[in-house]
């Protein structure tokens, strides 16, 4: 067959596909999407009972106010969702609104580097708060606390990435009808004191009713949780006795250093007696709870074996919804100043969460449709919409006017209690990670603080070392990607807003590396 | 809905012979001639990939050369051998005596303090110090001293103790004409006196300083004003210290710190009053 033939007969068969898919599309196919032109999706781990519920609910109503607008909810769970997060951005196919917390281990590059600041938006007022009280207030004044949170996490000091949707605190949840039948009323603890009295009428309440009922539903994560706090407790004047900042704060890369350098180590009586204290109260929850997850210690109290569960305000929603009995919201019964155990470390409260808001969006830059991503946000965080949401989710809203239900009110927190820094349990991932390999050596059969204690200051300095060393790798990594943009808006300054941007860059590199170069210098002169 | 003809609403104009337009649509259309902003554009969004493509179609001019530089030394997976490539660039292009002369001088600099696998603050400072000698008013010289002043406050080892380190960098400060500059500076040589152990006494007057100009970013402005009134009631500035702790409760109403703020304003009038009684 000739070149010739050859070609005629390739034309035609590729004329004859062409026709045949334009046919099928043209007469046999349907479109893809409800008829929306637009698609937004927004991802987050948040699969408890209450906030999808809460999201859908304003999804609808911005539906109806947005007919051009479809918004996809994904729920993504926690246990793959840095990978998911890691590979969809890489991709460039991630969802134009994404949840990121600067807790999650080896992502803490990805807002500089995939995410839109809002910066400049949040100086505006939203405009779906027309009509409120907060109507001519900018939007970031409309958050409960201003979004510091945002600030304090932001890669680039002076920019805010994020936009949070609740608030979130510590509380002691009570099976208020089992509490009657223990203790003859309806009246719950309010001092540690208290609590151990109530723990003490537990093992005849047992022997009375033919089965094992415990203080505490136990798991691994609670009692994690519940460490935290006690720990952050004992350890609050240690903290500030370390400020030489003058911020009435520590933050994570000065108490890892503080560690290097000696000013603080796991035997100091103020860190063992917050251990001392959770192996008292670990007493009360039932054996084996260190190799159970959050789940079964949920399940333990729903069942009734279990008086009391210390939980995130996350997993309200959950109980409430699930439990056969009323349960009652509290704040954990903190140790006071007289206290056998703890109370010569102690200056006071500590507070017990809130004040801080949660659960951020952000704004992906592969988002094919910011402005109207951006506009889902404003009516997220309007007045109407976190209405919306928290009256279905069961989770306190991030912005104020917003009127909280009675149920939820015990949430909110009081700002009565003293706040220094992270538990040293949550300085980094390292450290995390020994802790958690090694708490059985404190609430094992055969354990005790002295043994947990020895056993953490012989192989935490190089753990915390690592983490300083990695809080340096993530501080130099935002400082390179900060140098490229700064220059870019330096050579746009032309326009205003690249202007402020490279002002606000430049600004914020400076501190930056401030920090980056304090912490190479601890790393330095604390090596053996 | 298997096996249900159904309309095509969205194509538009529901026009079949339109569908036959579309391929030559696609080859023949006309796409706008990017510029050097467009490249910009790409690199201040973070998209170095996208930067060089641009400057690719562009033609040679000494900015293009500065744009794909600084792609080329930011684009991932950043090696050695392409960090020295955009630094021959740089050392061309800072030969010259325009503006983007002293941008590259800037950039070569810091390509040494940070950017490289084994970071030289040494070469990086002499640089700076060369560039702040070269043309001392441009932008690119202050924020050079700013730098330099960085290295002598934490990482060269000379000089070396604390004290000695803080007069050098206020040598700098000295030098210093542009008031955000002077800001970031001061703040700067306050942090760094706390952490060599310095005394509040002597680090406070800077951080005031910085916290007069204003606009500093972000968090660091809580924390400043937070610093200044601790600090001012370590070192006895009880005025100074009431303040700045009531201007904390005013500026940062719901932040957690704000219960320990309460408690120090408590002890402060309780050292006033014996102050007074005394």
């Amino acid at each position: 067959m000739s070149d010739r033939a050859r070609n005629r007969i390739g034309f035609v068969l590729f004329a004859v596909g062409y026709l045949c898919a334009v046919t099928w599309v043209f007469t046999r196919s349907a479109p893809l999407d409800s008829g929306r032109p637009v698609t937004l999706r927004f991802a987050h781990w948040q699969i408890e009972a209450g906030p999808p519920d809460g999201i859908a609910a304003v999804i609808k109503r911005y539906e109806e106010l947005n007919p051009r607008v479809r918004v996809e909810q994904q729920l993504v769970p926690g246990a793959v969702y840095k990978q998911w997060l890691r590979s969809n951005l890489a991709g460039g196919t991630g969802a134009d609104l994404i949840e990121w917390g600067p807790w999650l281990e080896g992502v803490r590059d990805v807002p500089a580097r995939h995410f839109v600041p809002v910066t400049e938006e949040l100086k505006r007022p939203n405009p779906y708060n027309r009509g409120t009280p907060l109507e001519h207030a900018r939007w970031e004044q409309t958050f409960i606390d201003g979004l510091s949170g945002q600030r304090i996490d932001s890669p680039d000091p002076g920019q805010v990435y994020g936009v949070t949707l609740t608030e979130v605190s510590l509380r002691f949840f009570c099976n208020r009808e089992l509490l009657r039948d223990i203790t003859g009323t309806e009246a719950v603890p309010q001092t540690f004191a208290e609590l151990r009295r109530i723990f003490e009428l537990l093992p005849d309440y047992s022997r009375r009713v033919g089965r094992p009922v415990m203080g505490l539903a136990g798991a691994r994560d609670n009692t994690h949780w519940l460490l935290d706090f006690l720990l952050a407790g004992t350890t609050m004047g240690l903290n500030f006795s370390m400020d030489d900042y003058g911020y009435l704060a520590l933050y994570n890369r000065q108490l890892l250093a503080g560690y290097l350098h000696g000013r603080w180590n796991f035997r100091q009586p103020e860190v063992g007696a917050g251990f001392e204290l959770l192996r008292e109260v670990a007493r009360h929850m039932k054996p084996g709870f260190m190799q159970v997850t959050r789940d079964e210690a949920t399940r333990e109290f729903l069942g009734g074996d279990a008086l009391f569960i210390f939980a995130g305000t996350w997993d309200a929603t959950s109980l409430r919804r699930l439990a056969p009995f009323t349960v009652v919201a509290l704040r954990f019964p903190q140790p006071t100043l007289d206290d056998p155990v703890v109370g010569r470390y102690l200056i006071g409260r500590s507070n017990d969460g809130g004040g801080i808001t949660a659960m951020a969006m952000h704004l992906s830059r592969h988002s094919r449709h910011p402005a109207e991503a951006l506009d889902f946000l404003h009516f997220l965080t309007s007045v109407e919409g976190m209405q919306l949401f928290t009256n279905a989710s069961g989770w306190l809203p991030s912005v104020r006017e917003v009127k909280i239900p009675a149920e939820i009110e015990s949430f909110k927190g009081r700002q009565d209690g003293f706040a220094s820094a992270n538990p040293y349990t949550l300085i980094g991932s390292n450290v995390s990670m020994l802790f958690a390999r090694n708490i059985h050596l404190l609430l094992g059969e055969r354990g005790s603080v002295a043994r947990f204690t020895e056993e953490l200051d012989r192989i935490m300095p190089e753990a915390v070392r690592s983490d300083l060393q990695t809080e340096l790798r993530s501080s130099l990594t935002t400082l390179k990607g900060q140098e490229m943009r700064m220059v870019a808006h330096a050579n746009l300054a032309a326009d205003e807003r690249s202007r402020r941007e490279w002002l606000m860059l430049e600004a914020g590199q400076t501190l930056s590396e401030g920090f980056a170069l304090e912490m190479a210098r601890n790393l330095a002169t604390t090596q053996h | 809905m298997a096996g249900v003809f159904l309309p095509a609403p969205w194509i538009p104009g529901k026009c079949p012979g339109l569908i036959f337009l579309l391929p030559l649509l696609a080859v023949s259309g006309r796409v706008d001639a990017a510029t050097t902003a467009d490249a910009w554009r790409a690199l201040a969004d973070s998209r170095p990939q996208e930067a060089l493509r641009i400057t690719a179609g562009l033609p040679d001019s000494r900015e293009v050369r500065l744009a794909r530089a600084l792609a080329l030394s930011h684009l991932q997976p950043v090696t050695d051998d392409a960090l020295a490539e955009a630094e021959a660039v740089f050392t061309e292009l800072a030969a010259g005596q325009d503006e983007t002369a002293l941008e590259a001088h800037y950039l070569r600099a810091r390509l040494h303090q940070i950017h490289y696998s084994r970071p030289d603050p040494v070469r990086a400072a002499e640089l700076y110090a060369e560039l702040a000698a070269r043309q001392p008013a441009s932008r690119w010289a202050q924020l050079a001293l700013v730098k330099l002043a960085l290295l002598q406050l934490y990482a060269l080892e000379n000089p070396a103790g604390p004290e000695a380190r803080l007069v050098r960098a206020e040598e700098l400060l000295g030098r210093l004409t542009e008031p955000a500059l002077q800001r970031d500076l001061h703040l700067q040589i306050g942090l760094a006196g706390l952490h060599h152990g310095l005394k509040p006494e002597r680090v406070l007057p800077h951080l005031v300083a910085a916290d007069r100009i204003g606009d500093v970013p972000g968090i660091a402005q809580e924390d400043l004003v937070m610093q200044i009134a601790e600090l001012s009631l370590r070192a006895g500035r009880l005025a100074q210290a009431r303040e700045y702790f009531e201007r904390y409760l005013r500026d940062y109403a719901v932040n957690p710190r704000c219960f320990t703020v309460r408690h120090r304003l408590v002890e402060l009038e309780q050292l006033a009053a014996r102050e007074g009684a005394r």
